[in-house]
């Protein structure tokens, strides 16, 4: 078996390298494919979401779109998603801004008939955009969807399919689309654009990750974080680990050898927030607490550096500060980031 | 004869001449000509009667002519050096006074604190000008002389009712771009021992100005769809003299707004908020031979509803006594109790408050060109002390000869703020143990006045410095935000201001200046990675200036406005600003003549007069050019 994937690996290198001898000169990598880009969220009724790009050292390039394409972003960015060369800013205020991957410029956006917007997921030449639906009077979202649109730039919408209340990441499984929504997962069927069935789930539905090839679905609540194991012939959940993790967000990134990292807040009175490492293969919380802070707001493993990259939002009066930590939770260094540092993309 | 004050806008009163017996005189009825002699306006005590010290910024009727309709907000932001962080046109607009916050300004109607208990602050955009008649807005710190809030300094509108005036009535309207149609009815009676006045209102604009929209891709310009704002209401005053030595007076004011909050740059919210505000004030005096006694009642009923299912409920009733007398020719003092009850019924909590607040102020005149004023006040909400708060001002006339005078004035102050019931209460967050806000400050200001002919000056200079702490900020904790006594800021600055007429034969010039510095500096960080220490505070502009001409000659006047405001910043640690701005408005303004089917005056303006695209917050959109038209008839 071992031999069969080293193989595999094999095959993969000495691939890549004949492509690359094919196609002639390797076109040099953009400003902002390497390095790490800074998910700024932005802080609520100021609309200053942006992108920063730290590569290393003290070089951090502040508010990247409106550097580029001289505009604010004018949103709030809930999710950065990438898909071939082009990069989905989701803004939770009803708008996806389309940027090139390599350099940020403008490609395109949806921004008519959103509400709030949450994130996106591409099949087959066409985007799936979560989003809550307009609120009811009570601050309930009884009518969320799925927005489809048929251009990968962006443009108008051409369907809205009616999912779970408060959908959030998505995961594609050959045609069906998984949805995390607040209660449940929703599966939906892409060859007919409808919903097919929902899974009810123990804990919040946070985001799904991929260890070992195959899918989880990260799941707390008050007292447990869960790792609901799906199977992707059936979307029914095979398996859950469930470990005691008290005050779990949805904050988690996933390390080196099935390790994970949580972002733990005790809320009141003391609100501490922590970083907890837990171990999805020894089914177990190795250390609850690798580091503590105020205002944790996000967190991402980088594996080109092996480090923790937590956000730290200064309690929204300012700009956030990203706290750089090694494997065992000791500061290596800090980046000044923007408003509401809430997530990474490691390149 | 109607002489056209047009720009006599905003000025600074420096009464050196008489003594504190006589109170300050107002700087309008020295216009003097058009004033019936024997008119006699209903008695209220001038808000600055103990303010030795302090700078004053009078706005009278005249002032507010051509603002009429609007809110309170357009006259501010255009005629004085202050700051209003002001979320869009007939949009929240929340009043910053020497570097200090939102709610570190205490509002007054009729001598009745009007800040909602809840928020601890006014938005004066649902101050509609018509409302009231005249302000008063003192500078720097209050809070011995005012109560709670009033850090920063005081607003006063008052209604102003006259006996012996017959009938009157008025009809005001103002149409303008975007959809803007205010009008108002008003009528009154009045005779030697009693007045009546009954005003009614209803404002409307569409909103539905022209905006770059920075946030699509091409940034397309579009017109905003949901901004409309509808106001109505109604003022009614009664005044009553059944002796020569007393008086008995009434005030209500229904104001009722509804409003299309315009969103955000880049937000498609579709918030509407409904605000609904009565308030009711009572007066007795009684005109002893060297006492004065004065019982006030009122209340204050607030609703705010947000969005149709979040509806904010608070009521404040109020009950104060004092009695000033002479205690020597050149001593007068006052001393009083006040006492306030709070109910609130929020979205979220209920709560209940009462407050007691016991309160003397002292004025001194020496040699009649050094003038002390002495107030104390103790606060006392539910049980808890209040900070005491002491303050002394003077004014000491130190120069005078026939062409010019020139004067020092300086006041030492303490103030505070009690946390507001949302701060205390709110659920989830509400922090029960805040301690109030409180603050410390001292001035020192020259102030000249010059004539020489046909030209009059008038200036003066102020520079401050203020330490605020257990200043109260919301921090996001876990799943929710709560306030905490966090921040203490150092406010320091200065203000200068500038009146000037002159007569050229039957030509009248006015010119007025304000400009105003601000240095308002974090002193705390909130945590280790937080970079706000030493940092200027957020949306408070180190610079504003405005200036304005004015022209007038026999039935016609115009004046020329210009407002200048400096870069803000967007959070504490100082890296977002949004530019500096600089707007141009214009008008000109006819009074009907004498042989005229009806009295009256017609106006008109354009705002904005370059078309400026400009944003007082970040991604706040603005309007471009604009043009109002108003007329007024007398009966």
């Amino acid at each position: 078996m071992k031999n069969v994937r080293l193989n595999l690996l094999l095959f993969a290198a000495v691939f890549a390298f004949w492509a690359c001898d094919n196609e002639g000169p390797q076109i040099p990598l953009g400003e902002f494919e390497k390095g790490v880009l800074i998910i700024n969220e932005g802080a609520f009724g100021a609309n200053d979401g942006e992108i920063y790009h730290y590569t290393g050292g003290d070089d951090v390039s502040a508010d990247i779109f409106e550097r580029v394409n001289n505009r604010p972003f004018a949103g709030l960015i809930q999710d950065l998603v990438e898909h071939e060369g082009r990069t989905y800013l989701v803004a939770n205020t009803g708008k996806v801004e389309v940027v090139d991957t390599r350099d940020f410029t403008s490609l395109g956006a949806v921004s008519d008939g959103l509400d709030i917007t949450r994130s996106l997921a591409v099949y087959q030449d066409k985007l799936f955009i979560s989003d809550w639906g307009p609120y009811d009077a009570n601050f309930n979202s009884p009518d969320s969807y799925i927005a489809v649109v048929d251009n990968l730039s962006g443009g108008t919408i051409s369907k809205k399919i009616a999912v779970s209340s408060r959908p959030e990441k998505m995961s594609l499984v050959g045609s069906r689309l998984l949805v995390a929504n607040a209660q449940n997962l929703d599966i939906v069927n892409l060859d007919t654009d409808t919903l097919a069935n929902t899974v009810e789930i123990e804990g919040n539905p946070a985001d799904f990750f991929r260890n070992e090839g195959n899918l989880y679905l990260y799941a707390r609540d008050a007292e447990n974080i869960y790792f609901h194991r799906i199977n992707t012939s059936n979307f029914s959940i095979q398996n859950t680990v469930t470990i005691a993790l008290a005050g779990a967000t949805s904050n988690m990134s996933l390390g080196r050898n099935g390790e994970i990292y949580v972002l733990t807040s005790t809320g009141f009175p003391d609100y501490d927030d922590a970083v907890a490492k837990v171990s999805i293969s020894q089914n177990q919380v190795i250390d609850a607490s690798i580091y503590r802070g105020s205002g944790l707001y996000g967190i991402g493993f980088n594996p080109n550096d092996n480090r923790i990259y937590v956000a730290d939002n200064n309690g929204f009066q300012g700009n956030g500060t990203v706290i750089v930590l090694d494997e065992s939770g000791d500061e290596v260094k800090t980046i000044p980031a923007g408003r509401g540092p809430s997530g990474f993309v490691f390149k | 004869m109607y002489i056209f004050a047009l720009a006599s806008l905003v000025q600074s009163s420096w009464a050196f001449d008489i003594g504190p017996d006589q109170g300050r005189r107002d700087t309008l009825s020295a216009i003097g000509d058009t004033l019936d002699l024997k008119a006699v306006e209903v008695f209220t005590v001038p808000v600055e009667k103990y303010a030795y010290g302090q700078s004053l910024i009078q706005v009278s009727e005249r002032d507010l002519e051509r603002f009429q309709g609007q809110a309170f907000t357009e006259y501010l932001q255009k005629q004085t050096g202050l700051f209003l962080r002001q979320h869009g046109p007939g949009m929240l607009a929340s009043l910053t006074m020497r570097g200090t916050s939102a709610g570190h300004n205490a509002v007054f109607w009729n001598g009745l604190p009007i800040n909602s208990p809840s928020l601890g602050q006014t938005d004066f955009s649902i101050l509609p000008v018509g409302g009231f008649d005249r302000a008063e807005i003192l500078l720097g710190s209050g809070g011995a002389l005012f109560g709670t809030d009033a850090i920063g300094g005081s607003v006063h509108l008052h209604t102003r009712l006259k006996f012996n005036q017959g009938f009157q009535a008025q009809v005001q309207s103002n149409v303008g771009s975007f959809g803007l149609w205010n009008q108002s009815v008003q009528a009154g009676f009045s005779a030697e021992k009693w007045s009546s006045r009954t005003q009614v209102y209803r404002n409307f604009s569409r909103n539905d100005f022209p905006f770059r929209n920075l946030s699509k891709f091409g940034t397309p310009v579009e017109r905003h769809e949901h901004g409309t704002v509808r106001q109505y209401g109604f003022v009614q005053d009664l005044a009553w003299r059944p002796t020569d030595r007393s008086q008995l007076s009434t005030s209500i004011w229904y104001n009722d707004s509804d409003r299309e909050i315009i969103p955000l740059i880049g937000s498609n919210t579709r918030d509407q908020q409904q605000d609904r505000n009565l308030r009711w004030v009572m007066d007795y005096f009684y005109f002893g031979r060297k006492n004065t006694l004065n019982l006030k009642g009122g209340l204050v009923s607030d609703e705010l509803v947000f969005n149709v299912g979040s509806v904010n409920k608070t009521r404040q009733y109020f009950l104060s006594g004092d009695v000033e007398w002479d205690i020597l020719p050149n001593i007068q003092a006052k001393s009083g109790i006040r006492q306030t009850f709070i109910q609130g019924n929020l979205s979220t909590y209920e709560a209940e408050e009462s407050r007691t607040e016991l309160y003397h102020s002292s004025n001194f005149s020496f040699r009649n060109n050094l003038l002390v004023s002495l107030n104390l006040r103790q606060l006392i909400y539910d049980g808890n002390f209040a900070p005491f708060t002491p303050s002394l001002g003077a004014e000491w006339e130190f120069f005078q000869d026939q062409k010019q005078s020139m004067g020092l004035k300086t006041m030492l102050a303490r103030s505070f703020k009690v946390p507001t019931l949302n701060d205390r209460f709110w659920v989830p967050g509400g922090n029960p143990e805040l301690l109030p806000e409180e603050s410390y400050s001292a001035e020192l200001g020259l102030v000249h006045e010059w004539k020489k002919g046909n030209l009059s000056v008038n200036q003066s200079l102020t520079y401050f410095q203020m330490w605020v702490d257990n200043w109260i900020i919301w921090l996001p904790r876990g799943n929710f935000w709560s306030p905490e006594n966090i921040r203490s800021v150092n406010n320091s600055g200065l203000e200068y201001n500038l009146n000037a007429q002159v007569r050229l034969s039957s030509v009248k010039l006015d010119f007025s200046g304000n400009y105003a510095f601000n240095k308002a500096i974090n002193q705390t960080d909130i945590d280790g990675n937080d970079r706000s220490f030493g940092k200027q505070l957020p949306y408070t502009p180190v610079h504003k200036a405005q200036g304005q001409v004015g022209a007038s000659k026999d039935i016609w006047s115009a004046f020329i406005n210009h407002q200048w405001v400096g870069e803000r910043f967007v959070a504490t640690d100082n890296i977002a600003s949004v530019a500096a701005y600089s707007l141009w408005d214009t008008g000109i303004r006819m009074e009907f003549p004498e042989r005229f089917i009806v009295k009256g005056q017609a106006g008109f303006q354009v705002n904005n007069l370059l078309n400026t695209e400009y944003q007082i917050l970040r991604l706040r959109t603005m309007p471009g050019r604009n043009y109002q038209l108003n007329i007024t008839i007398r009966l």
